[in-house]
């Protein structure tokens, strides 16, 4: 470029269009200062429609909207061979369509039309100008009008990458609005259940899945509820959630399993547009009885962990799901017994599907394996444990649908604590009958566990009458027979197994009750397991008893 | 929880729980006790270590004065207890028939 006096207003326009200006004050930006670098009378641009294989008019002075397809006319040529045109006469070049200046009265001498191609090499538009002020596009103007039409190439895809990230930032916000609105529904906390350990929890996806769970006491029971809503944005997340406030409305209303089943599917049908539907799993929890009765509408695997065969049961769903058309009625319901220690594991598919990076799925196999390694933990660390191990199996893939896990365990053992206090002694027979008769612990074990705790428990009382933490007894049913579990905060280490022997072969006089309590511990117990936390002084003592 | 009482003569009948929490009851009743007397344990259906000790201390005082108790109707875990803890050495125990 010969003269100095014409980069000037060049390198104004490109700090000018690096400014972020939404399309319409870009065009305008980039046309005056066409007009004012080149010299000319009007200018105009197009925008490439890649899906049409169209221009559109989106530029210009004195011209409505227009759309004419690329390859016709000198625009459409220009876009399609990319390559600048510089038309000296237009009235005499067959290309030339003379309608709009006979629509608008403006003559049109001379044209320079360049391609509009950005960093990427995608064509993006047409940028023409008419009219060079004094004569017609030389070789410097068309020099300059290509610098010209690179800055605003450029300009053009920042503004559309700017307009998209817009638009998704909006759609993203009013899916946080649906996802506050999906959460807000989820139970704050877990139903508290003696002798189960209830546990659900969602994991959103980024964008998209439609999960919900539930986990209520109700007057029928304790419900049950995983649900996920087809398709993907906005109108899952809300479906389920009335979904599940309908199904907490039957149940507070006293709506039995069928009857809230059938309504809520009725309901649903009704106003949720044909092509989308609900899998939902809804089950009542009979914790007097320990059976959970449930239907799934297209909810499945269903998976029931029997503790006592360490071995899996595998239910599919009872019926259509949710919404997929209106019921009159519905087959029958299944019931699991739940044996303690088994589980009831609801897992959506969002857990099942996640995919490696490879495209394998995490799979129901994987699903049973970290089950089986973490039954005996707390649900809250299973589920973590289960997540973990997706995450793991994912390395690095993303999440692409939500993730809901719903955990109902029957405790194969139950933990109190009770204040340092003899009068204790009677809670903690109540206790031990309570819980040997819902654990169904073999009762012949009663009183030598009895006497262990009764035993152990006092010793504490002793050693601090009623100060310190409350002593924390557990009583689990081991597969042949019973364990007890006494831990103490704030004591001296002090290990049963080791207490001073008593003889009981001495003669009356000199026989002292002392000693004998651990000393008919020992007696009893098939093992006794001591360990002793330094820092928080804490004492945990195991006595293990094996039924005959 | 705990019952005694006596039973006719030289007889005093306890059932329930000998444990802890109910020794103490246990304790004061036998304490005034004397003479040779049979403790009808066939409705006992547990004792712990606190109730060995009321047993211990009632037997030495009654053996102090020439009296004794002895233990009747013993059966299942108690039976282990007193044979474990020595007290079918020190006591004359009839088992449950």
């Amino acid at each position: 470029m010969s003269a100095s006096v014409d980069l000037e207003p060049i390198l104004a326009v490109a700090g000018k269009l690096a400014a972020p200006f939404d399309l319409t004050t870009m065009l305008a930006e980039v046309v005056a200062a066409a007009k004012q670098v080149l010299k000319v009378e009007r200018g105009t641009v197009w925008l490439y429609d890649r899906e049409a294989d169209e221009l559109v008019l989106r530029f210009s002075e004195d011209v409505a909207s227009m759309r004419i397809p690329a390859g016709t006319g000198i625009v459409g040529s220009c876009a399609r061979t990319r390559q600048l045109i510089n038309v000296r006469d237009c009235y005499a070049d067959p290309r030339f369509d003379p309608t709009t200046d006979r629509r608008t009265g403006f003559r049109t001498r001379c044209m320079l039309t360049m391609p509009l191609v950005d960093h990427e090499d995608v064509l993006v538009g047409v940028m023409q100008v008419l009219n060079k002020a004094d004569g017609v596009f030389e070789e410097k103007d068309e020099r300059l009008g290509t610098v010209l039409a690179a800055q605003c190439a450029v300009a053009l895809q920042r503004v559309r990458m700017t307009e998209a990230l817009i638009a998704s930032a909006k759609m993203r916000q009013e899916l946080e609005m649906a996802r506050i609105v999906q959460m807000g529904s989820l139970p704050a906390s877990m139903p508290s259940v003696a002798g189960y350990d209830l546990y659900g929890t969602f994991e959103p996806a980024d964008l998209t899945g439609g999960d919900t769970f539930d986990l209520a006491a109700v007057g029928q029971g304790v419900l049950v509820v995983l649900g996920d809503a087809t398709g993907h944005g906005i109108a899952p997340a809300l479906s389920v959630t009335q979904m599940q406030a309908m199904l907490r409305m039957a149940f507070r209303l006293g709506a039995d399993l069928e009857t809230a089943f059938v309504h809520a599917n009725n309901q649903l049908a009704e106003f949720l547009p044909s092509d989308r539907f609900i899998t939902a799993f809804i089950g009542l929890l009979d914790v007097a009885a320990h059976q959970l009765r449930f239907h799934s509408g297209g909810q499945g695997p269903i998976l029931h962990y029997r503790a006592g065969e360490d071995r899996f049961d595998v239910y599919g769903p009872t019926s259509f799901p949710l919404a997929a058309m209106p019921l009159a009625s519905l087959g029958p319901a299944i019931t699991l017994a739940l044996g303690p220690g088994d589980i009831l594991a609801l897992v959506s598919d969002g857990v099942f599907e996640y995919e490696d990076p490879n495209g394998e799925q995490f799979g129901e196999g994987r699903v049973y394996e970290v089950i089986r390694e973490h039954r005996a933990r707390p649900m809250a660390e299973l589920t973590a444990g289960l997540f973990a191990a997706v995450k793991a199996f994912a390395a690095g893939a993303p999440q692409e649908d939500d993730m809901t896990v719903v955990m109902v365990k029957r405790e194969a053992g139950v933990v109190r604590d009770f204040p340092r206090r003899f009068e204790e002694i009677d809670d903690i027979v109540a206790f031990t009958a309570g819980t040997f008769e819902a654990l169904g612990i073999d009762p012949r074990l009663r009183t030598p566990v009895d006497l262990a705790l009764e035993e152990l428990f006092t010793n504490v009382v002793k050693y601090d009458e009623g100060g310190g933490a409350p002593v924390r007894i557990g009583l689990a049913r081991t597969p042949d027979g019973v364990e007890a579990t006494i831990i103490v905060d704030g004591v001296a280490r002090f290990d049963p197994a080791e207490g001073p022997e008593v003889d009981v072969a001495l003669p009356i006089e000199r026989r002292r009750p002392g000693g004998l309590g651990l000393h008919l511990v020992r007696q009893f117990a098939d093992s006794l397991e001591y360990d002793y936390d330094e820092a928080r002084r804490r004492a945990r003592i195991v006595f293990r008893k094996k039924g005959s | 929880m705990l019952a005694i009482d006596f039973g006719g003569e030289g007889v005093v009948v306890i059932a329930g729980r000998l444990d802890a929490a109910q020794s103490p009851v246990a304790q004061s009743f036998l304490d005034k006790v004397q003479g040779p007397i049979t403790l009808d344990c066939s409705g006992l259906e547990y004792i712990s270590s606190a109730g060995l000790g009321v047993l211990l201390k009632t037997q030495k005082r009654l053996m102090a004065a020439n009296g004794k108790m002895r233990l009747a109707g013993v059966k299942g875990h108690l039976r282990d207890i007193f044979q474990y803890s020595g007290f079918d050495r020190i006591f004359e125990i009839e088992n449950a028939k």
